[in-house]
């Protein structure tokens, strides 16, 4: 039983883990592109 | 393949060997460096001068040390092409790439067949193998093995030519994927070194599993050589 | 520097519920299996274990399709592709390689035998793995010399998938999956098929980083020519 626990609770886990490691890393560089193309248009004007 | 293909394969495979018979660079250096793993492992290992035990342990011994200074051998075969820009020189050549690739692995598996031979007489001494109880599939076990290794190995090295992390990586990479071949020669010399094996059934099976693993790694190098250096 | 907080992006959202509809759907379906007479409840750690082997192969197959499509075309994207999928093997890769010994102690009493599709499997891993170290610290070069790097482990696959029929081993024949009960085999292939979905919808998570990079790079340029013409 405890095998089971920790194999499913391993894994979901380790999916969870990387699905935060990269959304934050998302959310960091959507920010940085967002400053970008605000920094443009400003040029533009 | 075309015969100017072969000319090319041994124009450059002859260069390098010529430039390592005269300086003997690769063979001291990776020839002292083995035989020292080989001396090491000797005194590490306390099954060593067993009887029974000592000579499957040489096998894997003799195939342990011949990987870590492998690279010893595919360094310096292809540093010596980062030298006064001498790769760019190779690259415009009217060498097809492919052949560069076959003279490299050329000389580099000959470079480390000669170490191996010393490291067999060694490890024979150390480990008291009786290791040329069949000697030609010893010959054709050893010539599989290092042409596995260095199939591989002119690949990375290759890629490797100028970045700054190149000894670090050059192991981390390519021990994985030799890994397959260094267990079925390993497990081939294990049984013909040892005394009580039956028979040489499994040296056969093994040795078949390296010639086709070779087959696919050298094509594999072959087609991925191009591009991978051509960045250089 | 960004001024503002980083949003919570929608695809960021989308890719958790996605991750826990599909991770909860399998757990269902894995619930629902009937229990096995010889190894009883450890063995449904198997309808994890084989759809991850199976992510771990999928991840390894679409790094080298996409590694060629780079070295052979020079395509980005086939670079990017390679990259997010190598990232995904060694996810899944792990997760194959803590469920397989955790059923392998319950079942044959070890957590590990050295056998061929083991060995196999951890190979692949780690080439994967160094596949990752060599993006990331390999410098310049990098990208060619890993998507060589991603062939060579590619030609590991068939290498794991029939190493079972070559090589006696107690690993379970790979002709398990036909033999199943009709209750086990919906578990399984429901379990396979969130899985995949699960890789799929990580794989868009892990594209969009690598095409906001992309995108940033070119942002940047434009920026500094826009200030250029403008001074």
């Amino acid at each position: 039983m405890t095998m089971v626990a920790l194999a499913y609770g391993f894994i979901w886990l380790a999916v969870f883990g990387y699905v935060f490691t990269v959304g934050r890393r998302l959310g960091r560089l959507n920010a940085e592109l967002e400053e970008l193309r605000r920094r443009l248009e400003r040029t533009k004007t | 393949m075309t015969g100017s293909f072969w000319r090319y394969t041994l124009l450059i495979a002859g260069k390098d060997l010529r430039i390592e018979g005269k300086s003997r660079e690769v063979l001291y250096t990776m020839g002292f460096s083995a035989a020292l793993v080989v001396l090491v492992f000797s005194f590490a290992l306390s099954n060593a001068t067993d009887p029974a035990q000592g000579p499957i342990t040489a096998a894997g011994v003799l195939w342990a040390a011949t990987l870590f200074t492998g690279t010893v051998a595919l360094a310096r075969v292809l540093d010596r092409e980062r030298e006064n820009e001498a790769i760019r020189a190779l690259l415009l050549s009217p060498a097809p790439r492919a052949a560069i690739y076959a003279g490299k692995l050329l000389a580099v598996s000959l470079l480390m067949l000669a170490v191996e031979v010393v490291l067999v007489m060694l490890v024979g001494v150390l480990f008291s193998a009786e290791v040329f109880a069949h000697p030609g599939w010893l010959a054709l076990v050893l010539l599989l093995g290092t042409l596995g290794f260095a199939a591989t190995g002119v690949v990375f090295s290759a890629a490797l030519l100028r970045s700054r992390n190149r000894e670090a990586l050059l192991g981390a990479l390519l021990f994985p994927v030799v890994i397959p071949v260094l267990l079925a020669a390993s497990r081939a010399t294990a049984c013909m070194f040892d005394p009580l094996a039956p028979d040489l059934e499994p040296v056969a099976f093994w040795v078949r599993f390296l010639l086709a693993t070779d087959v696919i790694y050298i094509l594999l190098g072959l087609w991925v050589f191009a591009p991978v250096v051509s960045g250089e | 520097m960004p001024t503002t907080p980083a949003p919570t992006s929608t695809r960021f959202l989308a890719a958790c519920g996605g991750a826990f509809l599909l991770l909860f759907l399998a757990c269902l379906a894995v619930a629902e299996a009937p229990l096995e007479s010889v190894m009883g409840l450890v063995q449904k750690i198997f309808y994890f274990h084989v759809p991850c082997a199976w992510l771990l192969m999928l991840s390894t197959l679409v790094c080298a399709g996409g590694s060629i499509a780079y070295l052979f075309r020079g395509s980005e994207r086939g670079d990017r592709i390679a990259l997010s999928a190598a990232e995904l093997g060694v996810l899944f890769g792990m997760c194959v390689l803590v469920s397989g010994p955790l059923w392998a102690k319950a079942a044959w009493g070890v957590y590990w035998q050295w056998e061929a599709r083991l060995t196999s499997s951890l190979l692949l891993w780690l080439m994967l793995v160094a596949y990752v170290l060599a993006r990331r610290y390999g410098g310049t070069s990098a990208r060619r010399l890993a998507a060589a790097l991603a062939l060579f482990a590619a030609v590991d696959i068939p290498l794991v998938y029939f190493s079972v029929r070559f090589f006696r081993s107690i690993h379970p024949q790979t002709t398990v999956v036909s033999t199943l009960g009709p209750g086990m085999r919906g578990a399984f292939w429901l379990s396979l098929l969130s899985f995949t979905g699960l890789w799929f919808v990580l794989m868009s998570l892990r594209l969009a980083v690598e095409n906001a990079q992309a995108r940033i790079v070119e942002l940047e340029v434009l920026l500094d020519q826009a200030e250029e013409k403008k001074s």
